[in-house]
């Protein structure tokens, strides 16, 4: 891109040597690289004498020592005699874990509400339009105490949780809903959901043919659904059902057995999906907007019904907009997890930085490590954005 | 161009301070002022009020070691400081004095250059419960979910009490005093566990003080003192007899009502103390009315206490431990003489 | 021949006029519209009145302690006897009392500065208005701690509340435009090495969390100092938001730079401009202009990761809300109010930054769409 804003370098006959833009442009980067070695040079050494001074270790030698503290919620196994790069581990998965809830919901909430900004009801367009403003420009901060202190700590206390047919039970701490354990035999159901999905996948593509050749619809949306739900369900009665269910009983202080989401979850999940979707409704407006109005009187034209002008014509269109910068806000929604560690949502920052960095002292490592989990992570994101964009943009004409 | 570097020059030397090597007592009477590290909102210990004033326990020592050098009190520049930054600014310099709970341990003490300059505060890790659930003792509590308040040595006291105990527990770690409060409040956990002193701070924030109990067991030993950096003898001392000159006043009973009256025709100790007679003062690098100008301004220990955590204050915590050795507590200070 | 003579208009039929009419199409046009319509109402019954009740009526706004609020006969709605008790906390930090007009000149030397460019005629604009811009940031901190002005020196410790996190956030963003500026020239440069430290500077401040670039600010940057040498907390502080700052503001230039047409620099070539001059007199007005809106937009996200400030304790308006929910005489539980009040606070200063925003993307807009 830049390189065919630049005229192009003439080789200059004649001048001194300052003179030739190659020669300069040489002696710039050099003073730069020096200027840059330099800067690292005295840094380390700073903090190297530094740490010697005041008795800090240095090294990731701290990673296979004893942690000695308990983790709130861990999808591995974690106990208070793991080793601190287990803890780094457990901060980790806890992150993505919130990350990808927030991302997904954040996507649904965003889109439901920027569409809605369109919608001929008063009230609903009144509705995005306050939403949008509100979420926007409160401190995402304030939104993370405000759900976890203000609206789930009004929920009920565990004597009495409110209950859905006895086993799903819901309380302050936490949603609480009953597991399922596999039996011999279960990996036939395993094996009949994948063959569901293989074959929804062929029949889409079948019918997608079958309607360029035809012009005839195929009703791919509930066969879809009917094969994704009776394949399994054949398989499970063949099978003579190789589940059963772990349901949560109430103990003497708590709620114990099948999975429990925590109430920490919980807020951060709400606060960022309704942040994050607050900005992704504004991206879905701006990209609606930006499809010229012609494109629905053409579609109004040719008989289209008007629920599926917005899909099928508005919104693919949209997209070329609203990708870009859907790939900001997932960065920024997993940037802004680390507020967890103001409600104590064990995330990596929260375990890491907050409480290793307090038992160790170890800054620079721990800092830096962190600083390079998030930065990985959001390229990955940018990454995979990127994919997605090249396959929603235009093929333009040449 | 000139102009435009000096400006930015003066604005960085606005937040750039070298300090020199003479010693800290030298620089910070150069100064005029004592920078002193404290906790940015600790009820009783350190706490600003609505017109910004700090106020607590741990701010009176800051407020000593002022009288004692300065002369003055109120000359004191207070750094609120986090947890983790606390140690790296006494190292670096940019505090004096580091008075901010800090728990006296072997590795703090050995291996991060840090000198201990006492015990201001005997504490210890504690639980509180409603009193609904009707536990009377913290072997009841295999099970339960308890609020951490984090620190640095509450979640690994927490953990080792448990384990040792063969119990289990679901630990939920918040990072201020007033979180884990509202925590335990809306029923997130059954049990609080936190210093002994802050159960108490945490305990009339409740709705309803009386439907909580603090259970007798105290986990761990917390002695909390202010901390100066090793490597500067002189400044160690000033720190601590500072502190002692606050005790040994209270065990003297010399208080800040009565120090004009015993300076002048009180006992042999008092008078020692006080500068009217033997040179602790000088001994020290300070002047003779060194420990008259702690007593004067800030009081004794006992008055200290009373005012900022004990039943002169709304935490009304007991002396306990922190009694006068010869009341039932442990609190000692050498003579002066 | 009678003479055509038109029937008097029919008024229209009613349910297609006035608030009936207006009814029917915005509210009520299809069944799922109806039922969504009942719903949203039914639920602003249900909560708008308690809520109002708890703001306003029921509020005790009247008195200088919490005692006021928990004796017999108060209303039991909000406190904000809280809130106006420690409002100067709040708004100024333990800011002494009789120096508090340096603040206040600050703030409105602030606005001046800003809207300098816009009042200036032409000719001062770019030798009085850029420089006391660019300047600001510096004369703004020296005057507030007072030493090199030979007012009364107050340190840093005592800065604090709203008007903190105004001057933090923007002296960073006016340090922030020659930085990013420069970083986003440096990645369209043609010298290979310059151009991968502005793309690692940026993609590096962009891609880590605010709250770990706290962290380095907090407990790192101290250790890279010499022995002996420290740094304001807050000036570590600052110098860590401006990078964050720059990395932003340096990907809006680019955009920036990727809307003007290539003939700008043609021409600017062909007059024989030499690239500074080019890039400062031709370019950079050019992406300034039609940046703007995305500058306002970084830097309300700026503004309100400002906050953020908390977790490492600096005496930011959401920390001093805190400090004051944990002063032993404020301790019955007034968190509530405090935190309305900081929401309020931001959501008003937010939301009139996006306004302007907005209307100046109007103003820019010259496509017509419908």
């Amino acid at each position: 891109m830049s390189k065919e804003h630049m005229p192009e370098v003439r080789p200059v006959k004649s001048g001194s040597f300052f003179n030739n833009p190659r020669n300069r442009a040489l002696i710039y980067q050099a003073i730069l690289l020096f200027g840059l070695g330099f800067f690292f040079y005295t840094i380390v050494s700073n903090a190297l004498s530094n740490m010697e001074a005041r008795g800090i270790k240095s090294g990731f030698g701290f990673l296979f020592t004893t942690s000695g503290f308990d983790i709130l919620m861990s999808l591995v196994d974690y106990s208070a005699t793991d080793t601190y790069g287990r803890t780094f581990l457990v901060g980790l998965l806890n992150t993505i874990l919130v990350s990808i809830i927030g991302i997904f919901l954040a996507t649904i909430v965003g889109f439901l509400m920027g569409v809605a900004y369109f919608s001929p009801n008063w009230l609903i367009k009144r509705l995005s339009i306050v939403y949008v403003e509100t979420f926007r420009n409160i401190p995402l901060l304030l939104q993370v105490f405000f759900w976890y202190f203000a609206v789930l700590a009004a929920l009920p206390d565990v004597r009495d949780s409110i209950s859905f047919g006895e086993s799903v039970f819901l309380n302050v701490r936490g949603l609480f809903f009953p597991e399922i354990i596999d039996e011999a035999g279960s990996g036939f159901v395993y094996a009949a959901l994948a063959a569901a999905i293989v074959a929804i996948i062929v029949l889409r593509k079948w019918a997608h043919k079958r309607q360029d050749e035809t012009g005839d619809q195929f009703p791919v949306f509930l066969t879809s659904i009917g094969i994704l739900i009776g394949l399994p369900l054949l398989a499970l009665i063949v099978s003579g059902n190789p589940f059963h269910l772990e349901y949560p009983e109430a103990s003497r202080f708590n709620i114990r057995g099948g999975i429990s989401v925590i109430p920490e979850l919980m807020a951060l999940t709400l606060a960022l999906t309704v942040y994050t979707g607050a900005f992704i409704a504004e991206a879905v407006r701006a990209g609606v907007q930006s499809v010229p109005h012609g494109q629905t009187e053409a579609a109004r034209s040719i008989g289209l019904k008007e629920s599926r002008i917005m899909s099928l014509i508005v919104v693919p269109q949209a997209m070329r907009v609203i990708v870009p910068l859907l790939n900001s806000e997932y960065q920024s929604l997993v940037k802004n997890s680390t507020l967890a560690t103001a409600i104590g949502y064990p995330d990596l920052f929260t375990v890491f930085v907050g409480t290793s960095l307090n038992q160790t002292g170890q800054a620079i490592e721990i800092v830096f490590m962190t600083m390079a989990v998030y930065f990985v992570i959001n390229m990955t994101i940018s990454f995979l954005m990127n994919r997605v964009n090249d396959s929603v943009a235009l093929a333009e004409r040449k | 161009m000139l102009k435009l570097s000096s400006i930015i020059a003066a604005g960085l030397a606005v937040g750039l301070s070298f300090s020199a090597t003479a010693g800290t007592l030298e620089d910070v009477k150069k100064r005029g002022m004592l920078s002193c590290g404290v906790s940015s909102g600790l009820a009783g210990f350190s706490q600003k009020d609505e017109k910004g004033a700090w106020s607590g326990l741990d701010v009176d020592v800051c407020r000593a070691v002022a009288a004692a050098v300065l002369g003055d009190e109120s000359k004191v520049q207070y750094k609120p400081l986090t947890a983790k930054e606390r140690f790296t600014a006494l190292q670096s310099g940019e505090v004096d004095l580091l008075s901010r709970n800090t728990t006296w341990t072997h590795t703090r003490d050995t291996s991060l250059g840090l000198n201990f300059a006492g015990v201001n505060y005997y504490d210890g890790q504690g639980f509180m419960v409603s009193k609904k659930l009707g536990v009377k003792s913290a072997m009841e509590l295999d099970g339960a979910s308890a609020c951490i308040q984090a620190g640095t040595t509450t979640e690994l006291n927490m953990a080792d009490y448990f384990r040792a105990n063969g119990m289990k527990y679901t630990a939920v770690t918040f990072d201020t005093s007033d979180l884990t409060r509202q925590g335990f409040e809306s029923g997130r956990c059954d049990v609080l566990t936190s210093d002994q002193s802050q159960l108490y701070a945490i305990r009339i924030g409740l709705k309803d003080p009386s439907s909580a109990m603090v259970l007798p067991e105290v986990i761990s030993k917390e002695p909390l003192g202010p901390v100066v950096s090793q490597g500067d003898d002189a400044w160690f001392n000033i720190v601590r007899w500072s502190m002692f000159a606050l005790i040994e006043a209270e065990f003297l009973g010399v208080n800040s009502a009565n120090v004009d009256k015993m300076k002048a025709e009180g006992k042999p100790g008092q008078k020692r103390l006080l500068g009217t007679e033997g040179d602790a003062g000088e001994k020290l690098g300070l002047s003779a009315d060194w420990a008259y100008n702690i007593v004067k301004q800030v009081g004794n220990y006992g008055e200290s206490f009373e005012r900022n955590v004990g039943m002169g204050s709304p935490l009304k915590i007991a002396r306990g431990l922190n009694a006068q050795w010869n009341q039932g507590g442990i609190l000692y200070s050498p003579p002066v003489r | 021949m009678r003479e055509f003579q038109a029937l008097p208009a029919q008024p229209a039929p009613v349910d297609t006029v006035g608030p009936i009419g207006w009814m029917k199409t915005n509210l009520f046009s299809t069944p799922i519209n109806a039922v969504v319509s009942i719903s949203i109402f039914a639920f602003l019954v249900y909560v708008l009145p308690d809520t109002i009740d708890w703001l306003f009526f029921s509020a005790n706004w009247v008195g200088s302690t919490q005692d006021v609020c928990s004796a017999e006969g108060a209303g039991d709605g909000a406190c904000w006897v809280f809130v106006s008790a420690w409002m100067q906390q709040f708004i100024y930090g333990s800011y002494p009392d009789p120096e508090l007009w340096r603040v206040n000149a600050a703030l409105v030397a602030l606005g001046l500065v800003i809207a300098a460019p816009y009042l200036l005629p032409k000719h001062f604009r770019n030798t009085v208005g850029v420089p006391l811009f660019l300047l600001f940031p510096f004369i703004g901190a020296a005057f507030l701690d007072g030493r090199i002005f030979g007012l009364e020196y107050v340190s840093t410790d005592f800065w604090g509340g709203f008007s903190l996190n105004i001057f933090l956030a923007a002296a960073s963003i006016i340090i922030a435009f020659p930085l990013s500026f420069l970083w986003a020239l440096g990645r369209r440069s043609d010298m290979p090495f310059v151009r991968s430290v502005c793309v690692i500077l940026i993609e590096f401040f962009r891609g880590v969390p605010v709250l770990a670039l706290f962290f380095m600010g907090s407990v790192m940057l101290p250790l890279f100092f010499p022995e002996g040498v420290t740094i304001d907390k807050l000036l570590r502080v600052w110098i860590v938001l401006i990078l964050f700052m720059s990395g932003y503001m340096a990907e809006v230039f680019r955009g920036g730079f990727q809307a003007i047409p290539q003939g700008q620099y043609e021409a600017a070539d062909s007059l024989g401009l030499s690239y500074w001059q080019k890039t400062l007199l031709i370019i950079f007005p050019q992406v300034i202009k039609v940046s703007m809106p995305n500058i306002l937009a970084t830097f309300v996200m700026l503004f309100k990761n400002t906050t953020f400030l908390l977790i490492i304790g600096i005496f930011e308006i959401l920390n001093t809300t805190q400090t004051a929910l944990t002063n032993s005489n404020w301790l019955e539980g007034h968190a509530a109010e405090g935190y309305i009040f900081v929401g309020l606070v931001f959501w008003c200063c937010c939301f009139g930054m996006s306004m302007i925003s907005s209307n100046i993307e109007k103003k820019l807009d010259t496509s017509h769409r419908s």
